[in-house]
């Protein structure tokens, strides 16, 4: 019996493959019964997103049970097997566990450190249990690798920095500001990304927010949308002093904030720093507004600038998160080989327990005016008995499958006591 | 009775256990700032905690031994600073969770450590008495919180360069904002005004009580009333004129500068303040 994932990812097949082999809930539930029904597989889980469809399961024969799970899903989305053949990846034991934790922890993904793929591996999770194809072996994995993936997230600073240029500005108005709360802001200009630049601020605490635009009705408009205030343009100067962090994104040809405007406003301003983030092109702000003390100025460039240093970063982070998910791999393994033995060893308990319990009765029977000191200690030696011969075996079988080679004794065992089998 | 011989040797043994650990400390604290391993930045702790604790029993140990504070002379004053110094560190760090100051305080804990530890001549017996006692404290309390205010000062303008400068770099991804930073400055600087200020006054009335005059030439004591004086000024401009950020931080490293040349001045010229 051996533990396997097996599948596609966005490296390996194209989006226009990807997209054909997606498959909605229904049909997962309906492929994974089918599976488990057939019995080529013990426990199975399968994963569907637009970057990866895998199956992770536990059977005899790997390769038969990943033909059969992807020859049906072929033959539901019309796709030619023949086409997948090269392309999927089979992964087993230590590398389906080291797998099945670097998807979790987002290692594995597109963009590395994404936050959704883990909702995606446990509502894929939930979806198998729900259909009863989840065993020790899977529950055990898809728990740690849970678990893995949230060490990864705290210890490492995989999915901390921003790597879009309006979550950079949020960033970097942090390492200005002692935190975001009540900062105020001042949108100069009505698009998109101000917008969306806008609405990170408010998540984190921004507050009030006032847009300022040339045309009065679609400053009003965005007001309405971020539940701010309309400012009219010939305002600015007033609302300048008032804010902390301006986002400017004007289509105006020549920059409308100038450098003795802002000095004019950073002298009432008693040393509180203030943000430009200017994401128009041409500019709005400036050049020379950077050189006066306590103002940042970030222009478009100057923000993916900050990005691709969080690319860099989050790089850097990746690898600490790999060297961690090796630890933990190397420490599961040897609990995964626990989980095959354990089953056998229950019922070779259970199984030896059974005849105890019934020879005591039937012994005691037998003696009906036996003194309860007599019953205990027969109680106590019938235990004792099974006790010591259990001991040997159970130590066996831990250490065989830590050796690797649980599979064959467990079926040794279970032939030799004929366990598994009702009799 | 203790003997004396044992105490010596024990005393050895232990200062050289305290600069071990705080070598050990200042390493971990620098390996934390590049590397931001978590687990680096606990042993870190651990380390400035351990050290800090032997030292409180070396103090405690010389005090014992001597029958007198552990502050008659100017290594040993140093000593105690460096003792306050590590404790502010750790109550800052924690409270105001700063991962990260650990890297700017610990070299110069180890620095100070490093001549503190060497045997410099006493002040002399005459000198002694409560009131000098407390002047030595007071001004060590205030150096103290110097040295903090000249690690939030450099903090301050690393990473307000990196802002200006717009390349993230280590800094910008390790120390915190510069607000918090400011506000660390500010403060200790108030903290550590106050206790140097009140320090020096009583030097000055004890000065003037046994020699009759407090302009009597003194090398220890013109340096320190001249850092006195820029922190003076620095404090006046942050409290009426607005001085703040980046200005504020120079005036720090500069008067944390002239506070250096104090000590050193102290340990190697001639003058009341021993040798």
């Amino acid at each position: 019996m051996a533990l396997f994932v097996a599948g596609l990812n966005h490296r390996v097949a194209p989006v226009a493959l990807r997209e054909q082999l997606a498959v909605e809930e229904d049909k997962l539930r309906e492929l994974i019964r089918d599976v488990q029904a057939s019995g080529v597989a013990t426990e199975t889980v399968l994963i569907s997103t637009c970057n990866r469809v895998e199956v992770y399961a536990v059977a005899d024969a790997p390769g038969e049970a990943r033909a059969a799970v992807f020859r049906r899903l072929c033959q539901h989305r019309g796709v030619d097997p023949a086409t997948l053949e090269t392309l999927l990846y089979t992964h087993v034991d230590d590398e389906a566990i080291r797998h099945a934790f670097r998807v979790a922890a987002s290692l594995d993904s597109m963009m590395v450190g994404e936050p959704q793929i883990l909702g995606q591996v446990k509502d894929a999770f939930a979806l198998a249990q729900s259909c009863e194809t989840v065993g020790p072996t899977l529950h055990t994995l898809f728990s740690q690798a849970f678990a893995v993936a949230k060490k990864v997230r705290t210890e490492t600073d995989i999915a901390r920095h921003a790597v879009s240029v309006s979550f950079a500005a949020v960033e970097l108005a942090k390492k200005i500001f002692d935190g975001l709360t009540g900062r105020a802001v001042l949108l100069v200009g009505a698009g998109k990304m101000s917008e969306l630049a806008a609405k990170h601020l408010v998540d984190q605490g921004a507050f009030p927010i006032y847009v300022v635009n040339r045309t009065w009705s679609r400053a009003q408009e965005l007001a309405r949308a971020l539940a701010a205030t309309a400012v009219p343009f010939d305002e600015l100067d007033t609302a300048l002093g008032a804010v902390d962090i301006v986002v400017t994104s004007t289509g105006a040809p020549e920059p409308i904030i100038r450098r003795d405007l802002v000095q004019r406003v950073m002298s009432g301003r008693r040393g509180r720093p203030l943000f430009f983030n200017d994401i128009a092109v041409p500019r709005d702000v400036e050049e020379s507004v950077e050189t006066l003390d306590d103002v940042y100025c970030y222009d478009i460039d100057d923000l993916q600038q900050v990005v691709d240093a969080n690319l860099r970063e989050r790089a850097r982070e990746a690898q600490r998160a790999e060297a961690l998910v090796e630890r933990e791999v190397a420490k599961f393994s040897a609990r995964l080989r626990d989980v095959e033995v354990i089953p056998t060893i229950v019922s070779l308990r259970e199984r030896l327990e059974g005849i105890r319990v019934a020879e005591l009765r039937r012994a005691l029977a037998r003696v009906p005016d036996a003194t309860a000191q007599t019953r205990d200690a027969m109680e106590a030696l019938s235990s004792a008995i099974v006790n010591k011969i259990l001991h040997v075996p159970v130590t066996k079988l831990r250490e065989s499958s830590r050796a690797g080679v649980g599979r064959s004794w467990t079926t040794f065992v279970q032939e030799l006591f004929g366990l598994g089998r009702s009799t | 009775m203790i003997c004396i011989g044992n105490m010596v040797k024990m005393l050895v043994v232990l200062s050289n256990l305290v600069l071990i650990g705080y070598a050990c400390a200042t390493g971990l604290a620098l390996a934390y700032l590049v590397q931001r391993e978590e687990l680096v930045h606990r042993l870190a702790t651990l380390a400035t905690i351990a050290a800090w604790a032997v030292h409180s029993v070396a103090l405690i140990v010389r005090g014992v031994e001597t029958g007198r504070p552990p502050l008659a002379s100017l290594s040993e004053a140093v000593s105690t600073a460096v003792w306050v110094v590590v404790l502010l560190e750790m109550l800052v760090e924690r409270r105001w969770q700063m991962p990260a100051l650990g890297a700017f305080v610990m070299p110069v804990v180890l620095i100070l450590s490093l001549n503190a530890s060497a045997m410099r001549p006493q002040i002399g017996e005459a000198f002694r008495g409560a009131w000098v006692w407390v002047h030595i404290a007071l001004a060590m309390i205030g150096v103290a919180a110097f040295v903090l205010n000249f690690a939030g000062a450099l903090m301050y303008l690393l990473q307000e360069r990196q802002l200006k400068a717009k390349r993230p770099g280590t800094f910008y991804y390790r120390l915190p904002d510069l607000q918090t930073l400011d506000r660390l400055t500010y403060r200790t600087l108030a903290l550590g005004f106050a206790f140097l200020t009140t320090g020096l006054i009583l030097g000055a009335v004890w000065a003037r009580t046994s020699w009759g005059s407090v302009l009597t030439f003194d090398p220890l004591a013109s340096l320190s009333s001249l850092a006195w004086a820029i922190y003076a000024a620095t404090l006046a401009g942050r409290a009426v004129a607005g001085l703040h950020g980046r200005r504020a931080a120079y005036f720090s490293v500069f008067g944390f500068t002239m506070l250096v040349l104090t000590l050193g001045a102290g340990l190697f010229l001639p003058g009341r303040h021993g040798s």
